[in-house]
């Protein structure tokens, strides 16, 4: 188990979420990814990835999430993101990963019309 | 270390210590009063740049070590960090659209990110040895 993060998964109607409390980086991503690997082998087609509003991303992280929205595009799966801060948001949006994925606000908004 | 206007640290080449160098760098910036959204900007360049000197400058080699030099001064911060490599070559601008395809491989991002970020950014030799990015950032009026 690492520290320095939590990945828990659970289901909302069609919607698989992940939560992922704690550090997003490179070191972490094995953990994330596995995650999306067991929904997505289960079947998911809508995930969202509620992400801690206090955790650290960093470059590595934002790697490990293009990944994932690399292979859902691939799988044919709508990725939606939810509990970032404000300069993660930003950060995504300076990168373009929200050309590929969309952000909300709350995790209510993210599930409304999924 | 702190003399004068300066604070010293250094901290081992090994992933996740570039956190301590980061909320070093965001304690100072606080005393100096910028606001909230400048430090979390600091706080991921200064990451970026020491993530950059342990994974390329410093190859993970846990005997050694990157210095981080805080340089507080009236309208600006100057944060320095010191590797023991060979320096950045020219990096190309990341595509997300190549790393969504898989053209480019989906890492790449911590000096676009400390670019994008940062007021200013330059690579340069030291003269003991090895390369130091040095990036400053402004107090806003």
């Amino acid at each position: 188990m690492n520290k320095d993060i939590q990945v828990s998964t659970s289901q909302k109607d069609d919607v698989s979420i992940l939560n992922i409390k704690g550090d997003v980086t490179a070191v972490t991503g094995e953990i994330i990814e596995a995650a999306y690997q067991k929904v997505s082998t289960a079947g998911a087609k809508k995930i969202l990835l509620y992400f801690d509003k206090d955790g650290y991303i960093n470059s590595g992280g934002i790697a490990i999430l293009i990944g994932i929205a690399s292979e859902s595009r691939k799988s044919g799966q709508t990725v939606r993101l939810t509990g970032l801060s404000g300069h993660f948001q930003k950060i995504f949006n300076m990168v373009g990963l929200t050309k590929y994925t969309e952000i909300f606000q709350t995790e209510e908004l993210a599930l409304k019309d999924f | 270390m702190m003399a004068d206007n300066r604070v010293e640290l250094h901290i081992p080449s090994i992933m996740g210590f570039e956190k301590v160098a980061m909320e070093c760098s965001a304690s100072v910036a606080k005393k100096m009063g910028f606001t909230e959204d400048r430090i979390e900007d600091l706080k991921t360049a200064v990451a970026e740049a020491c993530l950059n000197a342990i994974e390329h400058g410093n190859k993970m080699d846990t005997n050694t070590k990157v210095g981080i030099t805080l340089t507080v001064e009236e309208t600006k911060l100057q944060v320095a960090v010191k590797d023991e490599g060979k320096g950045v070559g020219n990096i190309s601008l990341p595509s997300i659209e190549n790393k969504m395809e898989g053209k480019d491989k989906p890492r790449g991002w911590g000096l676009f990110l400390i670019k994008n970020l940062i007021n200013e950014v330059t690579f340069e030799p030291s003269p003991e040895g090895g390369n130091i990015t040095k990036m400053v950032i402004y107090l806003e009026k």
